[in-house]
């Protein structure tokens, strides 16, 4: 039982690394996701934030910028994810110990 | 050949993660260690999509004056980071949440492993 268990996941291993076969090569700059038009010949975000981050934020971090002031809601989206998960770690944990010490 | 090889091996290593992380989350019993797998699916795909943003004889995604912005090449894409942290973020939110529960559950019933709990929910 426990080999068939290990076989089944190698199975998905070896389907998903067939799959991973036909992803671009790691670190190719001519990847699509790294091209400066889209197929569609829309600009692609990646591109913009190198090229314009500085400029409209100036803070050298890119990745600060495009977290703190592009996507600032998105973040704010995120600081609720946090406190929504700290409320709860205390009223589960306040509730339990109060029921069953 | 070789080219292919240099090209995908961060793949397979984080495809293989990926694979632990999911044998611990479908086939061990004990909860806690259905929560460590879950942690190890988490950092596998955070890993794909770092290694993803990769290129070659490109510089972190941090501004410098010396090498010219108009050049995409020189920098790395700096999105799949940003997404990422996000990703961490809320990961470390759903195990903080999940190891409450664990908590909870293991005051209540006094274990944690999984037919023994389904036992004792019955009883």
């Amino acid at each position: 039982m426990k080999y068939l268990k290990a076989f089944i996941m190698a199975l998905f291993a070896a389907l998903l690394i067939y799959a991973a076969s036909d992803l671009p090569y790691r670190g190719d700059p001519g990847n699509r996701m790294h091209d400066q038009r889209s197929m569609v010949d829309s600009p692609v975000a990646g591109n913009y934030y190198i090229q314009e981050a500085y400029h409209d934020a100036h803070t050298p971090n890119i990745v600060t910028v495009v977290l703190g002031d592009y996507r600032s809601i998105d973040t704010f989206g995120e600081q609720v994810v946090i406190y929504t998960a700290g409320i709860i770690t205390l009223l589960v944990l306040r509730r339990s110990r109060r029921r069953f010490s | 050949m070789l080219d292919f090889l240099f090209g995908h091996y961060a793949y397979w290593f984080t495809i293989i993660l990926l694979c632990i992380g999911l044998y611990g989350m479908l086939f061990k019993k004990n909860l806690i260690k259905k929560t460590i797998g879950l942690a190890i699916l988490q950092a596998a795909i955070i890993l794909f999509f770092v290694s993803v943003a990769s290129k070659v004889d490109a510089t972190v995604p941090v501004y410098d004056s010396s090498i010219p912005v108009e050049q995409v090449a020189n920098y790395m894409n700096p999105l799949p980071h940003t997404l990422m942290l996000t990703a961490i973020v809320v990961g470390v939110a759903t195990l903080g949440v999940a190891f409450t529960l664990l908590i909870a559950i293991y005051n209540r019933y006094q274990t944690l492993d999984e037919q023994e709990l389904i036992k004792k929910i019955h009883d």
